[in-house]
Order: structure tokens, then C-alpha cells, then sequence
């Protein structure tokens, strides 16, 4: 077989029962892992800024917490009513811990916790709340915006659908 | 060869008549989505809106809702009961504060719960600009109960659902 019909082979491939059955599983496998394990998403909102930026495409991992449990510092995808739209938070506090901000900076049980990734100057207060059982409290990094505006607080673990790949 | 023409030709005609029947007579969970995407399309606002269209527009918004709609919004004072007319007029004053609006509803999640009565879960997403041209962007979980009166699904009542608790 000549180098040119091997080319031609491959961008022109005769229909064949075998091809047919590798196309088919190709296109299935792409579907489900696509469609169900590692979702693609793109990021909408600068309140994970300097982290993640608006705009900004990623997938996210559904089977990061199968055998373990989200811990502090984690990114997560907090879902809504199902995939298509999702919240990407930081996870600060965990079930039992009380959580609170106290000129921007993070008290967890009333111990300061340092946050390398916010990088913007905040001031953010936020007066001590404990965290629910089977919950997780989460914030976005960028703490620069008014606290009014940013969209964060407790989620429910049964939320949570993934982390996101990078 | 003339048998398999034939078959063929029926095929097809199956095939017709079913996409025909499901047209003509769609299930109950097409025509309770069907009134999302009419609230969808009836919200949503281009620029080029002129006051005819914004006045009819408010009619046909007040005709997807029960006499009385129930509006349950956590720690918010909108929360209450709302008549059509209340509810048309409210929607006209909030279009009419906006240069540009865009309402989308995923994931929606149909139950019949009872007889003429269908539960659906829901992501609502509301973008726009305002006619200062300040940007809104809003995404909400919901629930909403649909009564189907005089054969026509009707939303009863809208709850928001808090995903994240401050």
C-alpha cells in the first residue's frame, strides 16, 4: 500500500461494519464521558478572579470526591437545579467548623487561616456562622467587590459536582 | 427489490405518522415547558422594542399566571400572593427600567405530583442592561407549581430556592 493511498484511506475511509462500530463507540464514549464525568464548562463572572477569569474554559472532574471528602482551599462546582449552570466557589469552611471574615482576612473556629489565592485587597466582615451539618461554606476569591454583590455562603455537600480539571 | 421499496416507503410513513402525533399532540411535560419558553420569550427584551410590543408583551405575560400566583422568595419583602393584572404590571415596570433583558430557564425537571398539577425544578438565568447601563446578571434555582385550568398550564406559584445560605 502507497503512502498515498494510506493517506487517502484515512481521510476517506471505506465504509465498512468494523468502521462503522468504531465510530459509533468513539462517538458514545466522547458522549458519556463528556456528557456525565467530565463535564465542559465555560466561566461566566470575575468573582474567582485572579484564579479563574472570566471567560476562561475548564471541565469539570465529577469523580474527584467519589472516595474522599471536599476539604479547605478546594475549588468546587456548587450546581444549581442540574449541570448546565454551575457556581465556582472556594471551599473555606467545613460541616462543625464556624466560620468568619474580619477585615478580609478568614477565621475559621476563631483561628486565622491564611488564603495565599485571594490576591486583591479586601474588606470584607462577616460575623460568625457555624456550618450545618453535611454542608460546606464557599467563596470566590475575588473578595474585592462588594460583599453585597458576590454570590457566596453555605451549599449543601449533595451539590457539589465536581472540581474543576486546572 | 420491489418488497424492500415498499418496506422502505412504509418505514418512512411510520416514521412520519409518529413525529406527526407527537406534534399534534404533545404530552403533557411538552406543553408545561412550552409555557417556560413563552414566559422566556415574553420576558426577554431586545432593544428595539417599541411601546406596542411592550404593552402587549405585559398582557400575554399575565396570561401564563392563576388569578393568584404565590411568590415565595427567602428573606426578601417581594414574597406574597400576586393577582395576573399585579403581576402584568409589575413585569411592564421592571421591562420598562431595562434597555436590554434576556430571561433562560435549564434543566428543567417536570413532576406530576397530583392530577393537573405538575411541579417543575429549574435553573433561571437573567441577564440584561438597565437604561443607565448598568449590567444585571442573576441566576436563581426555582420551583414552580403549574395548575392546569381550563386546559391550560398556569403558573400558581414560584419559589426561590436558596442554594447558597449566608
Amino acid at each position: 500500500m502507497d503512502v498515498h493511498h494510506k493517506i487517502r484511506q484515512f481521510f476517506f475511509p471505506s465504509i465498512t461494519s468494523k468502521f462503522l462500530i468504531r465510530v459509533s463507540s468513539v462517538a458514545l464514549s466522547a458522549y458519556l464521558f463528556f456528557g456525565y464525568l467530565c463535564i465542559p464548562f465555560s466561566i461566566r463572572g470575575i468573582s474567582m478572579e485572579p484564579t479563574y477569569h472570566n471567560g476562561g474554559i475548564n471541565f469539570c472532574w465529577r469523580l474527584r470526591y467519589l472516595f474522599s471528602e471536599p476539604k479547605r482551599h478546594d475549588v468546587v462546582a456548587i450546581r444549581f437545579a442540574g449541570s448546565k449552570v454551575m457556581l465556582l466557589k472556594r471551599v473555606i469552611a467545613l460541616e462543625g467548623e464556624k466560620v468568619e471574615l474580619r477585615n478580609g482576612k478568614l477565621f475559621i473556629d476563631g483561628r486565622g487561616i491564611e488564603e495565599p489565592y485571594v490576591r486583591y485587597p479586601s474588606a470584607w466582615n462577616l460575623s460568625p456562622r457555624q456550618v450545618d451539618k453535611d454542608c460546606i461554606y464557599v467563596v470566590g476569591d475575588n473578595r474585592s467587590m462588594p460583599i453585597d454583590d458576590h454570590h457566596f455562603g453555605q451549599a449543601s455537600k449533595s451539590r457539589i459536582m465536581g472540581v474543576p480539571l486546572w | 427489490m420491489v418488497k424492500v421499496k415498499y418496506l422502505c416507503i412504509a418505514a418512512l410513513m411510520v416514521i412520519l405518522g409518529i413525529v406527526i402525533a407527537i406534534t399534534v399532540f404533545p404530552s403533557e411535560e411538552k406543553r408545561v415547558k412550552k409555557q417556560f419558553r413563552l414566559l422566556s420569550g415574553w420576558v426577554s427584551k431586545s432593544t428595539e422594542e417599541n411601546a406596542i410590543t411592550m404593552l402587549r408583551r405585559m398582557k400575554d405575560i399575565g396570561s401564563l399566571f392563576d388569578a393568584h400566583c404565590e411568590l415565595k422568595v427567602p428573606d426578601q419583602p417581594l414574597s406574597g400572593s400576586y393577582t395576573r393584572e399585579e403581576i402584568s404590571t409589575y413585569a411592564g415596570s421592571a421591562r420598562s427600567q431595562v434597555s436590554q433583558l434576556d430571561l433562560k430557564f435549564y434543566d428543567l425537571q417536570v413532576v406530576f405530583p397530583e392530577k393537573e398539577v405538575a411541579k417543575v425544578t429549574l435553573t433561571a438565568r437573567l441577564t440584561g442592561r438597565s437604561t443607565a447601563g448598568e449590567r444585571t446578571d442573576e441566576t436563581r434555582e426555582l420551583e414552580c407549581l403549574l395548575r392546569k385550568i381550563e386546559k391550560k398550564w398556569l403558573f400558581s406559584q414560584i419559589e426561590v430556592i436558596e442554594v447558597l445560605k449566608k
